[in-house]
């Protein structure tokens, strides 16, 4: 029971990981709280489930899909929200208020689109038979989205050290203001980290419904919350702090589950709060100076 | 203290007097009772986010352990709802006293610890295997003390309490040296403010408010789940009036309650099935429009806001 | 000669004015009814169908001319007051209050579930109003020291798995079961369903209860706790949860490629229509459920049949995203008790009303089933039958009745194949 609580805890994990990606990307980049990340994946997720019961599209496909429609998404939204709120006394906290916002519009438009109720994919698109593993049998479709979020994690990795933009986002990352001052086209840039997160959320929501069970649009809060967790434990705007967040949620939450499986919820945020307290900025954070 | 003065014959006074008075008014006093409460959590929120400069997203986490504070003892013990209240209010400074090491932390890492501290307690509080004390999933009903018209008085001398706290903050070297903190701690501690004793005062300041209001909520409604009062939808509210009016000011969160939440329940009231979507793009619309609040534009105009 | 004559007049029309009943004059314009409803949030998938269902209750009343009101003797149209409290129960609580206070209603309904109707029954009972509670079986609402609440289209929680119990402690034991595994979510609703469970069993002590979980309603994958109840070797697994945890957990079940003999899922037979489309019918084949209304047509001596009740709904909501089911069926029921009870009451005052809606226990039979109260106001009949989802010879799958023997038109098919 313990190993198996650790593989499908890495898997999980995994999972959560590509889901924080996105968030930690986008507080990194500009320093805004998007509230609606959850909100964003619930759309993947529906147009995942669209592109399938309306054209037959395996989920595996959607993911290009969705991918780039989300990035082209992104940019102008990015345009839209946030040099506005740059120009503000908080914008972080002030993002808060803003994504909030969003979050409850994309959440009331679902709502009005798709109805109240919970929908899903068939787990057999993915695979019919379950994977085995060192003696374990996982489903397919974990086994496919853990490989689809290694995936993801490592373009991002290629994205943001092997290319000339990623290279100048992370120098947004670390110094807006001097970025500017060496030519970096900041909004560019940190538009096209937007659409990135976001499409990151989109992708994590085409694998939701074999995750989470199925998808309805109130979901979006609930998975915001969480991969919060995850990427506060890892480091706020260390985007590869995320994957090793992520593993310690996913893990934490299936041992939990195997052993004291009503406190299981529980553990996740109180590991949180443990590892903040001894490392304020996260797992892999640089220490701040502060009073 | 000439400025407290005024501030306490202008905004508190008529403030608490409307509340106190309303009810004989307007006969859905739940509404009122809402939005007194709101107004306490507002200016709670003032306290440590406007003064102080931490943001905590799960302030609702003191609201719900007022409420199971005074629930318990009234349940358990059979305590008369005064004494009950006041074991509330500690229930939610006992916890405030736990988390005070979270304000090493800075920003979105204290948001977000804070949120994950409030939902640590309500998982504990609904495990079913704490039912014998917490009554755990069940939920609350508290028989014998309910009382809606004394504890609508007694939530408005809550009002009434916190309001002179902020009038307190407004015009005090005290408040002024929250400010500082809030600005830039460590230049803060180099002027000789003991940073560390203030906010851990302003924490406890806000906690206590959230507690005390909690309780008086637990004890108005009498029947309630753990999600009722440590509803995450409760700080984003607070949070969001609060911001909206204008922090650090006494008017600010008052008016930001007034219109904002006044705004949510005409919506609510009026066309209910666009009111997530109407809500939502006002508030986007307000904060990409007024992103300071409605303050500054009126101290554009040359109005002083108290 | 002339006085002589109009004295009597007056006099006659006094006489008149008295003899004619005193309503006469008061006779309301319209009945108001109000509730709430929640068209966002986490408990929106269960309440739209049971507003859907008392709205299509109350259009067909006003397009007879209107229920018929006892003391007035005459068709009143229905006037339905509802309001959206987007499953937060601090907007359900005042506007509960705003239904009372500032519309002032007649009659007023409770929103969907226990965590929506909680709020209302301190608030119904301060204003001594009468709260007709439609799906709210926490059993905390009911107790002898308060009057203004009854319980209309679901049994009791407490009660609700009286056939499940029943089944395992005589047929299954019977089959061979021994060993069962219970899986819950830590929220009212199914959690005192899982107490009522356990007790069942315990109090039988002829099963063992080899694993006895309760995880958090959030939980969305089940796939390590699969392993962990599979090591346990159940012959039986009862899975108590909300929609969403039935999804997930039977999607895990048939992608793990686990097979228990015996599989009890509440929404497979509660939302049958909504998780067979999320999991697909393969997943549900030989799994346990409860026979709701929607499933089986009990003969009703009120109101429209089961067969009656779908054609009407979906002439009227085709296409619409709201689910026809059980809960459909639950606000339906509502309308017919109110329906009932208007007919039959002495007055309009909330105590007469409840005199009237109690005085139908034990005789009233709608499409829900045998509505019974007891003094309380709990809801101690309309308790679901066990039945099993099979395969049909389409591909689909085919609901068979197995427990109790008087309603059952099938055996189980155990262990499943």
């Amino acid at each position: 029971m313990l190993e198996y609580a650790l593989i499908a805890g890495l898997l999980f994990g995994l999972y959560f990981s590509l889901i924080g990606l996105g968030l930690n990307l986008v507080f990194g980049v500009m320093r805004v709280v998007n509230l609606a990340h959850g909100d964003f994946l619930m759309l993947g997720g529906f147009a995942a489930y669209w592109l399938f019961t309306l054209r037959g599209v395996n989920p595996i496909f959607s993911i290009p899909i969705v991918f780039s429609a989300f990035t082209l998404i992104g940019w102008p939204l990015y345009y839209l929200l946030v040099p506005r709120l740059q120009a503000s006394k908080d914008p972080e906290m002030l993002s808060l208020i803003l994504f909030f916002g969003l979050s409850q519009v994309i959440e009331a438009c679902a709502t009005i689109g798709f109805g109240t109720s919970e929908y899903s994919i068939p787990g057999d698109v993915l695979g019919s038979e379950p994977w085995h593993i060192l003696n374990q049998t996982f489903p397919a479709s974990w086994m496919v989205s853990g490989i689809a979020s290694a995936v993801c994690i490592a373009l991002v990795y290629l994205y943001l050290y092997r290319t000339r933009i990623g290279y100048a986002t992370r120098a947004v990352m670390s110094q807006r203001d001097e970025a500017l001052s060496t030519g970096i086209n900041v909004h560019a840039v940190s538009a096209l980290a937007f659409g990135i997160s976001l499409a990151l959320a989109a992708v994590a929501g085409v694998l939701a419904p074999f995750m989470f069970g199925s998808i309805l649009p109130a979901m979006g809060v609930a998975v915001t919350i969480t991969s919060f967790a995850v990427i506060v434990m890892g480091s706020l705007g260390q985007p590869l702090g995320t994957v090793l967040g992520g593993m310690v949620y996913g893990v934490a939450l299936m041992l939990m589950q195997t052993y004291a499986s009503s406190w299981a919820n529980l553990l996740p945020y109180l590991v949180l709060i443990l590892i903040l307290l001894v490392r304020p900025t996260g797992l892999l954070g640089k220490r701040v100076r502060h009073a | 203290m000439r400025n407290g003065l005024r501030h306490l014959i202008f905004v508190l006074v008529p403030v608490v007097a409307a509340f106190a008075v309303l009810p004989w008014v307007y006969s859905n006093h739940l509404l009122l009772f809402n939005f007194v409460v709101f107004l306490v959590l507002a200016q709670g929120i003032n306290v440590i986010y406007g003064f102080t400069g931490y943001l905590p997203f799960g302030y609702v986490g003191f609201f719900g352990a007022g409420a199971y504070g005074f629930s318990l003892l009234v349940l358990r013990m059979h305590a008369p709802p005064l004494l009950a209240l006041v074991a509330g209010a500690l229930a939610a400074l006992i916890l405030g006293i736990i988390l005070t090491p979270l304000l090493r932390l800075e920003g979105a890492y204290f948001a977000i610890a804070s949120l994950a501290a409030s939902e640590v307690v309500a998982q504990i509080i609904s495990n079913p295997n704490l039912t014998n004390v917490t009554q755990g999933p069940y939920g609350i009903r508290l028989s014998g003390v309910y009382a809606p018209r004394f504890a609508y008085s007694v939530a408005v001398v809550i009002l009434a309490l916190t309001l002179l706290i902020v009038v307190y903050l407004r015009n005090s070297r005290f408040g002024l040296a929250l400010q500082a903190i809030r600005e830039n701690p460590v230049s803060a501690s180099m002027a000789g403010v003991d940073v560390v004793r203030g906010r851990t005062i302003a924490w406890l300041l806000s906690a206590l408010i959230a507690g005390l209001i909690g309780a008086v909520y637990a004890w108005y409604i009498s029947v309630f789940y753990a999600e009722t009062v440590f509803d995450l939808g409760m700080s984003i509210f607070a949070i969001v009036f609060a911001l909206f009016g204008g922090t650090a000011t006494i008017v600010g969160p008052i008016s930001g309650v007034a219109i904002l939440y006044g705004i949510y329940n005409g919506i609510g009231i009026a066309t209910p099935q666009y009111f997530q979507l109407i809500y939502g793009i006002l508030i986007m619309a307000l904060v990409s429009f007024l992103p300071n609040g409605v303050l500054p534009l009126l101290k554009r105009w040359g109005i002083n806001v108290p | 000669m002339k006085s002589r004559r109009l004295l009597p007049l007056p006099l006659v029309c006094l006489l008149a004015s008295i003899l004619t009943p005193a309503d006469a004059a008061e006779t309301p314009k319209e009945i108001k009814i109000g509730t709430l409803y929640a068209s966002s949030g986490p408990f929106a998938s269960i309440s739209m169908p049971v507003y859907y269902g008392l709205r299509l209750w109350v259009e067909q009343k006003n397009a007879e001319g209107g229920a018929l009101v006892k003391p007035f003797n005459k068709k009143i149209p229905i006037k339905l007051i509802a309001y959206d409290d987007q499953s937060s129960t601090a907007t359900a609580t005042t506007l509960y209050n705003q239904l009372i206070t500032q519309d002032k209603v007649d009659i007023l309904v409770s929103d969907s579930g226990s965590v929506l109707t909680s709020v209302g029954v301190p608030i119904a009972r301060d204003h001594k109003m009468l709260l007709i509670d439609q799906t709210g079986t926490g059993a905390t609402f009911f107790t002898k020291d308060n009057p203004y609440i009854v319980l209309i289209s679901d049994p009791i929680s407490s009660i609700w798995p009286k056939y499940v119990g029943d089944f395992l402690n005589t047929e299954g034991y019977q089959l061979g079961i021994r060993r069962v595994a219970i899986l819950y979510a830590t929220n009212d609703y199914t959690s005192t369903q899982a107490n009522a469970v356990r007790k069942f069993l315990k109090d039988a002590g002829k099963l063992e209860i080899v694993y006895d979980n309760g995880v958090a309603t959030n939980t969305s994958n089940y796939v390590v706790l699969l392993q962990n109840i599979r090591a346990s070797n159940p012959d039986a697994v009862v899975h108590l949860g909300y929609p969403g945890n039935d999804i997930a957990f039977f999607r895990n079940v048939q992608e793990s490629g686990i097979k228990f003999k015996w599989l009890f899922g509440i929404y497979a037979g509660l939302e049958t229509e909504l998780v067979e489309r999320a999991v697909g019918p393969k997943a549900l084949q030989y799994v346990y459920t409860y026979v709701t209304s929607s499933a089986i047509s009990y003969k009703p001596n009120f109101g429209m049949t089961l067969a009656e009740f779908k054609a009407a709904w979906d002439k009227k909501y085709q296409g619409g995203h709201v689910e026809f089911g059980f809960n459909s069926v639950a606000g339906y029921t509502t309308g017919l008790v109110l329906d009932r009870a208007l007919a039959t009451t002495d007055s309009l005052d909330q105590l007469a009303l409840r005199r009237a809606i109690f005085a139908q226990s034990g005789k009233l039979k709608t499409l829900d089933g045998d509505f019974e109260v007891d003094e309380t106001g709990a809801q101690t009949g309309e308790i679901q039958p066990l039945g099993q989802l099979v395969p049909d010879s389409k591909g689909g799958l085919k609901l068979n009745i197995v427990y109790p023997r008087d309603l059952a038109d099938s055996k189980p098919a155990y262990p499943a194949p």
